[in-house]
């Protein structure tokens, strides 16, 4: 008995990196590569006319529509790319300053910090949009705060326009952000922020000089996690938004459900996929000649 | 000159109090250790020193002039001192040589003047061949060196230590130990350096301060601290000895003394368990019978030989009894002797070279001087 234990413990022992990595392959290959190949070949059907797209046939007329000047799809996408930029800068910036709040923290307010980062990620995202609009309406709490206590004679539009778009989508992004931030920073050894001191740096500087430099990984995680959320964005610029803040997500939803135009829409999102993962590859050559240049 | 006073220093986290009206003053150029067990406030003190801790009570006083002034609540950016850390805490981003000109590019010093000062630390401190590369591949030693470059290359006032050695090895900590020393020599720079390791400490010490419990126990130059200790912490603390305790039984009566001894001062007689007694110098003011008294006999001090009639020649007051060998153990250089004597053992140890003709088992007279033992009441305190 103990034998075979010992054996079986043994071909585990050996396999282990494969054997671990299996299940997440298994999963990537079901949820990922295989609905994938499906979007990727509907893509490359005949547009349907009566039907959603003509099955069995080959043809690019999707991606011909994309280009297709008269459909603005353009518009689009340059409208989602700088959605994107924007809600990535915010992001960032918000990110930073909140992990380094719950860094520099002791005890109970480092707890609520981080308790208000995974409250929010644990929040289902329709719930969260829904309670950004009751905060950012005009009739909502923030805008009455704000007329009530005489800083502003009518309410802001904060909401049904652009900003309302921004403001729905970081509260998507943020709180993975602020993780991602904050998971590198606890790593910064605090005698590091000491040595600074002694040498003469004051805190801002110390902090630019030491804390900076060690963070831009964490930094960089949180920009690629925000903007390529951001480019396929969807439920936000629906529910915070006006009609026209339209992107590629609304646009392939309208495509799928109101134009029927299946093709098309898989089109647009391999379009969108491909930009994703191309920033994700960027975005990973970045970091690894970091690595280099640090080690080398 | 003084450059460095500690004024009454107590520094509190909640209810642990780490240091404990603390005082101190360093003299300019002087090379002063602070020694003790670990959690005896000693890296505390050296904290408070460079600003990272504000003090609950007491000052700070720290001078470039012919008076110091008062720095208690100066941040550590504005404080003229530069640290050694125990863990170097040299920054990964920063290549060697960036890491050694950080303080003078926080100074606003040129890059060409502080790529120069950098480059001079560095052939301080022998790491020129290294000046490019990743601190983080560094070894240990060689960390060190840096991290000592980088703080004398703002030319401190003061250059502060915390303990920069113990994460070396020992033949290495015991090179660099010189090393330092030979720095300390050749710049000047006053220095207060942080140790639990006594014999780092009478290495390096121009002055050694003996902390315990948050207080200074005793400061002076090295070998009177070790002679001539003021506590039975300071002794026992500071290399091995033999504390044996006694009883106070009775002053010596008159008609037994002779009278050079009477000229000492008063002389108590102690119930030992060495089957002989001592006499401690100390008045019956000092102590009354049935007292505790500890008795230190350092085991360099022990003189060890061949049993003629159960006694060796009395000499006073001093230690004259026999015992018996009960083990003999070598180590490296020493051999290491327990030698029973009634209910007591007693350690003593001899080079190989000097090492006594004696046998385990073996009956052996067993004396010491009076002048060589040291005496201290139920409080620590030395009798005199």
């Amino acid at each position: 008995m103990s034998t075979r234990v010992g054996r079986l413990r043994q071909a585990v022992g050996r396999r282990t990196g494969t054997g671990l990595l299996l299940p997440l392959l298994l999963f990537d290959l079901l949820v990922f590569v295989v609905p994938f190949g499906y979007l990727l070949r509907i893509s490359l059907s005949e547009r349907g006319g009566t039907q959603a797209y003509a099955e069995g046939t080959w043809s690019v007329e999707g991606y011909s529509y994309l280009l297709d000047p008269s459909n603005t799809i353009a518009e689009t996408f340059v409208f989602t790319l700088g959605f994107g930029v924007v809600v990535t800068v915010v992001s960032v910036a918000v990110a930073t300053l909140y992990a380094h709040a719950m860094w520099r923290a002791d005890g109970s307010l480092r707890v609520v910090l981080v308790a208000g980062a995974l409250v929010s990620m644990f929040t289902a995202i329709v719930v969260k949009l829904f309670a950004a609009l009751l905060v950012y309406s005009p009739d909502g709490v923030l805008n009455g705060l704000l007329v009530s206590v005489g800083l502003l004679s009518e309410p802001l539009r904060l909401v049904n326009n652009g900003v309302g778009a921004v403001i729905g989508q970081l509260y998507i992004v943020v709180p993975y952000s602020i993780l991602a931030v904050y998971a590198v920073l606890s790593t910064v050894d605090e005698s590091l922020l000491e040595a600074a001191r002694d040498l003469g740096a004051n805190g801002p500087r110390a902090f630019v000089e030491v804390v900076v430099p060690h963070a831009v990984p964490g930094i960089l995680v949180a920009g690629v996690i925000s903007f390529t959320w951001s480019i396929g964005s969807y439920a936000a610029p629906l529910l915070l938004g006006s009609g026209s803040e339209r992107t590629n997500g609304v646009l392939v939803s309208d495509l799928l459900l109101r134009e029927f135009d299946w093709a098309a829409a898989a089109a647009l999102a391999v379009v969108v996929t491909a930009t994703v993962l191309g920033g994700l590859v960027v975005g990973r050559l970045v970091l690894s000649r970091r690595e280099v240049s640090a080690s080398g | 000159m003084t450059l460095l006073e500690l004024d009454g220093i107590t520094v509190q986290y909640g209810t642990l109090t780490a240091v404990d009206d603390l005082s101190l003053s360093v003299e300019r150029g002087e090379l002063l250790c602070l020694l003790g067990p670990s959690g005896c406030g000693k890296s505390t003190t050296l904290r408070t020193i460079a600003g990272f801790e504000r003090p609950d009570a007491g000052r700070v006083r720290l001078g470039g002039g012919d008076t110091p002034t008062d720095v208690t609540g100066t941040l550590p950016n504005d404080r003229d001192t530069a640290m050694v850390f125990q863990d170097w805490a040299l920054f990964p981003n920063k290549t060697v040589r960036e890491n050694v000109a950080f303080g003078l590019k926080m100074d606003g010093t040129p890059e060409t003047d502080r790529r120069a000062r950098a480059d001079e630390m560095l052939s301080l401190v022998e790491m020129t061949d290294h000046a490019d590369n990743d601190p983080t591949q560094l070894s240990g030693g060689q960390k060190q060196r840096v991290a000592l470059a980088r703080s004398l290359a703002v030319d401190p006032t003061l250059l502060l230590l915390d303990e920069p050695l113990s994460n070396l090895d020992r033949r290495l900590r015991e090179d660099m130990q010189l090393e330092l020393k030979s720095i300390h020599e050749r710049l000047e720079t006053t220095m207060v350096y942080v140790t639990h390791d006594q014999d780092e400490a009478f290495t390096l010490a121009d002055r050694i301060a003996v902390v315990n419990d948050g207080r200074v126990e005793q400061v002076g130059p090295p070998a009177s601290v070790y002679t001539d200790p003021e506590t039975l912490f300071v002794e026992s603390f500071l290399g091995t000895t033999n504390l044996v305790d006694c009883t106070v039984r009775r002053a010596r009566a008159p008609a037994e003394t002779a009278d050079a001894q009477v000229a000492d001062g008063g002389r108590v007689a102690l119930e030992t368990p060495l089957a002989e007694p001592l006499f401690a110098p100390a008045t019956e003011t000092a102590v009354s019978e049935d007292d505790h008294v500890t008795a230190s006999l350092r085991p360099e001090q022990l003189s060890v030989g061949v049993a003629r009639d159960g006694t060796v020649g009395d000499d006073g007051d001093g230690l004259a009894t026999t015992g018996t060998v009960a083990s003999r153990l070598h180590r490296g250089s020493q051999v290491r002797y327990e030698i029973e004597i009634g209910e007591e053992t007693l350690v003593t140890h001899r080079r190989i070279a000097d090492r006594l003709e004696v046998t385990e088992g073996e009956r052996v007279a067993v004396g010491c001087p009076a002048e060589s033992i040291s005496f201290f009441d139920a409080e620590g305190r030395r009798l005199r």
